[in-house]
């Protein structure tokens, strides 16, 4: 039962203050195992605060983010499942799931994680899943202006996940659930 | 008893040398034995023997004829092995009329009682069945048993199902149970996954009191106090803490029953302690060599656990430390035991070393002697305590206060360095000689 956080396009401080107050008093210390960050951080404190949440913190390169150290795709393996991360800005058109589909046979992995649209968005295609989770901040991109703040927690348990995701619409925490599992595969390594 | 004074049975030399072997006792003991047909009668003849020979105080002669048959062979037994290993003869006498007294229909418990207050043999199988024989998990009916038996163990396992399922076992339980289509990845076509609104139910950060995830990251930190104990328990015993798949999966026995009684009781949830009160339990009941038993030994000991713990319950609440049921009260009353029995004693540890019970007394009675003695001496003391129909707590007490008389000389020559060095370290001694001199305070007690 591995509890991962998926969020980013944050912009702090040039797009948006601070997260939500309401998200802040829901992420606290201890619950979450991993956090997977799709990148626009973009500074080193909010690295700083997410690294307070949960040690083990995978980022990848957004184009504003001010650390260049960052790498531009990242894969990971968590239980059974391979979580493949990118920002999104690379992938032309964005947010087009045939070209994201393409990146994920590209990274050979079952869930790919990528935002840059702060949309949240989650497909499911013949290679897998494919999860945007938004906007953490609700700050404004280049296509849409009207953001609402949006945020994911994966629970991998075995070869189920359920997405639960956060959204503040209105000033309220709204929670929705999408479960799916994963076949089991022959070669399974131990 | 008027006088204070310490008895001269008390003080009598056998009690600290090996005796020199009144042999005459020995072998007339061991010959009257292996005739169980006069047994009763022999019982009688071997009373007025030992009596004869200790030149005892008027009260004491009355002692022994009061208590029951079976503890008066059990002394001029003492006598013959105090500090050598009970004679083949003895044992196995007691052997066969536990396994007799077991195997009937409807089990005297009265008989048990008496039979376990002297401690019970350590051959295999006769100790599982008594010690849940006394906690009251099988009913004195054998015929009663089997029903019973299910009954428990389903219940406990019902318990594990509600109590101890992590958060995402349930949802994806509530997701079958409602029917969905599972989606599956690599399958079929492309779309956009459908969610559902769960804003009202439960998700992982959630910080209601009725959510599932809440009470189980709530109750993450005990689950690490329980893990932490249950690894450093008794790590000198190979049952315990080697690295075979058989400790580790022993350890996860204990701590689900542990976990369980936390989450029943929330009043005391877990205390550190309870890992050392369990572990005899679920040893002796694991270690039965009936199938049966043994397999289901961790529902076995979760119940009889609780049975023992209830007795207790109220010395593991800070609130009720100083109340009269409360640990205080307790140590208080081992103390007033103490100076009733030999004042001198009492005087000196607590007026002159001031050596405040409490220093060594909530260990003793708290854990139950756990901590001071090997744990197989600890069996046969618990044999003693769980004997008691009045519950342990007045065998416990009994046997503190005996602890204490047998080093009475070393405490009153010590000042407050050495006795708590003394006390805190108790000196290794032989148990049946222990709870013989228990036995003794204690119906000295009822006059």
């Amino acid at each position: 039962m591995v509890l991962v956080l998926a969020l980013g396009d944050l912009h702090v401080p040039h797009r948006a203050a601070d997260l939500p107050p309401k998200f802040k008093s829901m992420l606290v210390p201890g619950k979450i195992q991993h956090i997977i960050c799709t990148g626009n951080l973009c500074i080193k404190e909010i690295h700083d605060y997410l690294k307070t949440i949960c040690p083990d913190l995978h980022i990848v390169r957004g184009e504003f983010d001010e650390d260049a150290r960052y790498s531009e795709t990242k894969t990971l393996t968590i239980g059974q499942f391979k979580l493949g991360l990118c920002h999104g800005h690379q992938v032309i058109p964005w947010g087009d799931l045939d070209s994201l589909a393409m990146l994920q046979r590209q990274l050979d992995v079952d869930i790919l994680v990528t935002g840059h649209t702060h949309q949240f968005t989650a497909y499911k295609h013949e290679g897998g899943v494919v999860i945007n989770p938004g906007s953490a901040t609700g700050a404004y991109s280049s296509i849409n202006q009207d953001v609402n703040p949006s945020f994911v927690l994966m629970d991998i348990d075995g070869l189920r996940v359920v997405v639960y995701v956060y959204e503040l619409i209105d000033g309220e925490v709204k929670v929705d659930k999408i479960d799916f599992k994963k076949a089991s595969t022959s070669t399974s390594a131990p | 008893m008027v006088r204070k004074k310490v008895p001269e049975w008390l003080n009598s030399t056998m009690w600290s040398t090996p005796p020199s072997q009144p042999s005459s006792f020995n072998d007339d003991s061991t010959l009257l034995r292996h005739s169980p047909a006069t047994k009763m009668s022999s019982m009688k003849k071997e009373e007025a023997e030992s009596i004869s020979v200790t030149p005892p105080p008027s009260t004491a002669s009355s002692v022994p004829s009061r208590r029951p048959r079976n503890n008066g062979s059990s002394i001029s037994g003492e006598y013959g092995n105090s500090s050598v290993a009970p004679s083949s003869a003895e044992d196995f006498s007691r052997q066969a009329h536990l396994s007799a007294e077991l195997s009937k229909k409807v089990i005297n418990m009265k008989e048990l009682r008496s039979l376990a207050s002297q401690s019970l043999p350590d051959s295999p199988g006769i100790r599982s069945t008594a010690w849940k024989l006394l906690l009251g998990y099988l009913p004195p009916e054998r015929s009663l048993w089997s029903s019973e038996l299910k009954q428990k163990r389903s219940q406990y396992k019902h318990y594990k199902d509600e109590l101890l399922t992590s958060p995402s076992e349930i949802t994806w339980r509530l997701v079958r149970s409602k029917g969905f289509d599972n989606y599956e990845l690599k399958s079929g076509s492309r779309c956009m996954l459908s969610r559902s609104r769960i804003t009202d139910e439960d998700h992982p950060l959630s910080l209601g009191k009725a959510s599932v995830w809440n009470t189980y990251f709530q109750d993450i930190e005990t689950i690490e106090q329980i893990d932490k104990d249950v690894k450093r328990t008794h790590p000198d015993i190979p049952f315990f803490s080697a690295e075979s798949s058989f400790a580790r999966s022993n350890q996860e026995s204990m701590k689900n029953i542990l976990l369980v009684f936390a989450k029943l009781n929330q009043g005391i949830r877990y205390v550190q302690g309870m890992n050392e009160i369990l572990a005899p339990i679920f040893y002796v009941f694991r270690n039965d060599p009936d199938e049966d038993s043994s397999s289901h030994a961790e529902a076995d000991a979760f119940f009889c656990f609780v049975e023992l713990l209830s007795g207790f319950r109220d010395f593991y609440c800070q609130q009720l430390d100083n109340s009269v049921v409360g640990i205080r009260s307790a140590i208080t009353r081992l103390s007033q035991l103490v100076r009733n029995h030999d004042e001198e004693l009492w005087r000196h540890l607590e007026i002159t070393t001031k050596v405040n019970p409490q220093f060594y007394a909530f260990r003793w009675i708290t854990l139950l002697l756990t901590q001071e003695f090997s744990f197989f001496d600890c069996l046969h003391i618990w044999d003693a305590l769980l004997s008691d129909p009045e519950g342990p707590l007045e065998s416990l007490l009994g046997i503190c206060c005996a602890m204490l008389v047998l080093v009475r000389r070393r405490l009153i020559a010590g000042d407050f360095t050495s006795n708590m060095k003394l006390l805190q370290h108790y000196p290794t001694t032989n148990i049946s000689h222990l709870l013989y001199v228990a036995n003794k305070l204690r119906s000295k007690m009822l006059v």
